[in-house]
């Protein structure tokens, strides 16, 4: 018996603090890691990509920023709103009010479309889809791409006078020639125009055929920015007005969100925080693995199995046969009591003598044949075996056991 | 630090608030919220209230030898040298092969008391059996979180070869008697030597009659003969590559040890001296003058650490090896494989030089299983396979033919029949006084 006792011994898990100082280092790395891709986003502006179209406060080449940064510094008040109700109380609120849309999902219907037209004293459509068209000036219709290399005002609008031309190449609105109430300004051919002013009684509403003039890439250039700031900035309040799917008004059943209860997020979050207190519960192992060196496994007999898969793949029949035989031979010599010595021939003689069978017929079996198929490798091989049992049978003293090979068990120990 | 599955039970728990007071969407999340927040809470207090893993004593009592094959119990003593009181689990990280099985145990240890942690092993294998460490897992009263330590406890035990084929050794030791002066059997013969005069007396064979004693002392006096004694014997076993493969699911090398452990049982009983040699390339164990109980231990002792080594074996340093040993005459057993032709060279290359000192024995182990595929012939693949086995035993034959011619003895034997063969060949060897 040997005791071994250790006084204090010694813990090769660490603690806590220790824990905390190994891995300072990768706290620090990660740490610095995350600081790197923050700023490095903020810098490359990724965050204003995702914005939406001539957004007020996206400032990606699409978005509308520039127009309304200006539009403040110049002591306009600019309100972006995303509903219809609050594009009324904010155009309410300020009694004199220029409206700006841009509905480029198409969200708003005809009757909302209807109301908008009433909210504001002037209203600045921007890329009118056929709805808004119908509700808001109803004789305009589409006019395709325009073709002009250069789009000059000619006409009375004085937004458009001042403005002497806007960007080239985007898409233009149709207006049948002598339409009342409505003037077309920046024309191209057949009687499409960029942008047409209708004035009823009380009411102005311009239709802005494309969005370029208003987006931040393209507002520096021509006479866009004069004609987005006049048209925008004539009152002392704007109102901002992109469309959500806030505006889209709820029909059919109930969705399946609407049905489930409340609880059913907060469980499948309940249920994910028992699965991962489960995987730590069964994750966490006792202590570290003991290491053991195995001996390694060979069996004896894998050379005999794989010669016998070399004889098999080079179909070595002959020598297959020949091993065969010579243990056979060898069987039966001793079976016939003769000297482990005895050549060949005298075997061959004796065996046939003790068989009774030809002497060429065993010299066959035992020497001559070559099987030239596997069949006649197998027919020979039973062949060996039979003249061996015969063999042995026949050598056999009269009266001795059933069997010349397998002796009868005695019973007894071993002495 | 760990948790338990009570922990994991608590949160789930938190379904059922979630489900009768989460009636509202944000209502249910504030719910949610508010029994994590709890979950947490006792969890921490939990752990803050466990006991230290830490600040215990570890004491091991083991013994330090144990025959392969037996039980022992490990014997591991904690003492708590905290303040609060320890519930936990305790595993004692002994290698697989140790049989220590799934050894968790559940231990309650008041301040400053002792528990005894009991295990029983029951080695796999043979060789150096170690634990390493002992890891504390310290539960908190309410058993929700528990601290875990693992704290540095080595421990050793020497697990033996077996010697299953002692179970032979009592029939070959009744075997030795006869051959010895204790039996009746007082016949002069080869192999034997003389012992003592003692009077006649009826049934002894007359032509044992000394007759020049008979005449001085006028009494008929008879010669007694017993074998010869005090012979040496030097067992070498191959620990070289060949060694590892495997026959019957046990090694060469465990079989050669049997089969030495038996040989030497049985010769320090005849009073013949044995001299023990594990060689590869060097010297892995020797035993020399050792005899009795003491030859055995020390042997099996040696052996226990031995493993097969992946290089050749050097057999051309082996005389010289053996002539430190002995000078004198000796029987000389080799326990080697001898299968093939081409790796056997270097034994026979050195037999010539030992047959002209020393009787030599070469014992090899044949699997058993190879005469048997000789005989079954059913399909191509088993037609070549017996092929195979025929050129094995064929080749195993021509290697023993040359061993022999080089004037050495050849015992070959199944893992379970080597051992006594080689006990019997050594007798035969003794009684015809060849040794």
């Amino acid at each position: 018996m040997s005791a071994v006792a250790t006084a204090s011994p010694v813990s090769s898990t660490p603690t806590i603090r220790l824990a905390l100082r190994r891995s300072v280092f990768w706290v620090v790395a990660g740490v610095g890691a995350l600081l790197v891709a923050v700023i490095a986003f903020i810098l490359t502006g990724a965050g204003g990509a995702a914005g939406p179209r001539l957004g007020a406060d996206n400032p990606a080449p699409t978005g509308g920023m520039a127009v309304v940064e200006v539009l403040r510094q110049q002591g306009v008040t600019v309100v972006p709103v995303n509903t219809l109700d609050e594009a009324g109380d904010a155009t309410a609120a300020a009694g004199n009010a220029t409206l700006f849309l841009s509905d480029e999902s198409g969200y708003l219907s005809t009757d909302q479309l209807d109301r908008l037209g009433d909210l504001a004293g002037r209203t600045v459509v921007v890329d009118p889809d056929f709805r808004a068209l119908q509700a808001l000036a109803p004789e305009v219709g589409f006019g395709g791409v325009s073709g002009a290399d250069s789009l000059d005002a000619e006409c009375p609008v004085p937004a458009a006078e001042r403005a002497e031309t806007i960007s080239p190449g985007g898409k233009t609105l149709g207006l049948p020639a002598g339409t009342a109430g409505y003037t077309g300004c920046f024309p191209g051919e057949n009687d499409t125009f960029s942008v047409i002013e209708r004035v009823t009684d009380d009411r102005t509403v311009t239709l802005v055929a494309d969005t370029a003039v208003f987006a931040n890439d393209e507002i520096a250039t021509y006479g866009n920015a004069a004609l987005a700031l006049n048209l925008l900035g004539a009152t002392d309040t704007l109102v901002w007005y992109l469309p959500t799917l806030a505006d889209v008004p709820v029909t059919g059943p109930p969705s399946l969100g609407a049905l489930t209860p409340g609880w059913v997020t907060p469980m499948l979050l309940l249920l994910v925080g028992v699965a991962v207190t489960a995987m730590v519960w069964r994750g966490r192992r006792f202590g570290p693995l003991v290491a053991e060196n195995l001996p390694v496994v060979v069996r004896a007999s894998e050379t005999m199995e794989g010669r016998a898969r070399l004889y098999a793949r080079g179909s070595a029949r002959l020598r297959a046969v020949d091993a065969i035989r010579i243990g056979a031979v060898a069987r039966m010599a001793q079976a016939a009591g003769l000297p482990r010595t005895a050549p060949l021939d005298q075997v061959i003689r004796t065996v046939a003598a003790l068989t009774a069978r030809p002497p060429e017929r065993v010299h066959a079996v035992l020497v001559g044949e070559v099987p030239g198929s596997d069949a006649a490798m197998m027919a020979l091989s039973d062949a060996i075996d039979e003249l061996e049992r015969a063999t042995a049978l026949a050598a056999r003293p009269p009266g001795a056991g059933p069997s010349p090979t397998a002796r009868p068990s005695t019973g007894r120990m071993e002495p | 630090m760990t948790l338990t599955g009570r922990f994991v039970l608590l949160v789930a728990l938190g379904v059922v608030p979630i489900v009768l007071l989460g009636d509202t969407s944000t209502r249910a999340l504030a719910v949610l919220a508010g029994w994590l927040l709890l979950a947490l809470t006792l969890g921490s207090i939990d752990l803050a209230l466990a006991a230290s893993p830490r600040r215990l004593t570890l004491a091991r009592v083991l013994p330090s030898r144990v025959r392969l094959g037996e039980e022992v119990t490990s014997e591991l003593y904690l003492r708590n040298d905290g303040p609060r009181r320890l519930r936990g689990i305790v595993r004692d990280g002994w290698q697989p092969s140790a049989g220590a099985g799934n050894n968790r145990t559940a231990v309650t240890l008041p301040p400053g008391e002792r528990r005894l942690v009991e295990l029983t092993l029951v080695p796999t294998r043979r060789g150096e059996r170690t634990a390493s460490h002992v890891t504390v897992r310290s539960m908190g009263p309410l058993g929700l979180w528990a601290r875990q330590a693992t704290l540095i406890a080595p421990a050793q035990i020497r697990v033996l070869p077996p010697f299953h084929s002692r179970k032979h050794l009592p029939s070959r030791i009744s075997r030795l008697k006869e051959l010895d002066g204790r039996t009746s059997v007082l016949v002069r013969g080869q192999g034997t030597e003389f012992d003592s005069l003692r009077e006649y007396v009826r049934g002894d064979d007359v032509r044992s009659i000394d007759w020049r004693a008979t005449a001085r002392r006028n009494d008929v006096v008879v010669r007694t003969w017993r074998p010869e004694r005090d012979r040496r014997i030097v067992i070498v076993i191959d620990t070289g590559r060949t060694s590892a493969a495997r026959v019957a699911d046990e090694p060469r090398l465990d079989t050669a040890f049997e089969a030495a452990l038996l040989l030497a049982a049985l010769a320090s009983r005849a009073g013949d001296r044995v001299d023990f040699l594990a060689w590869d390339r060097r010297v892995r164990a020797r035993v020399q003058g050792a005899s009795g109980a003491e030859l055995l231990s020390r042997m099996v002792d040696g052996m226990a650490l031995i493993e097969p080594e992946l290089i050749e074996m050097d057999w051309t340093a082996l005389p010289g090896q053996i002539r430190g040993i002995t000078g004198q005459h000796a029987l000389v057993v080799l326990l080697t494989p001898m299968d093939a032709p081409g790796a056997s060279t270097g034994l026979l290359s050195v037999l010539g030089q030992l047959t002209s000192r020393h009787t030599v024995l070469v014992a090899s182990v044949t699997d058993p299983t190879v005469a048997g595929l000789t005989r079954s012939r059913g399909t191509r693949e088993d037609v070549y396979r017996a092929a195979s086995a025929e050129r094995t035993l064929l080749d195993a034959t021509r290697v023993a033919a040359a061993v022999r011619q080089l004037g050495a003895d050849v015992v070959t034997g199944a893992p379970d029949e080597l051992p006594p063969a080689l006990a019997d060949r050594y007798i035969a060897l003794k009684a015809a006084g060849r040794l």
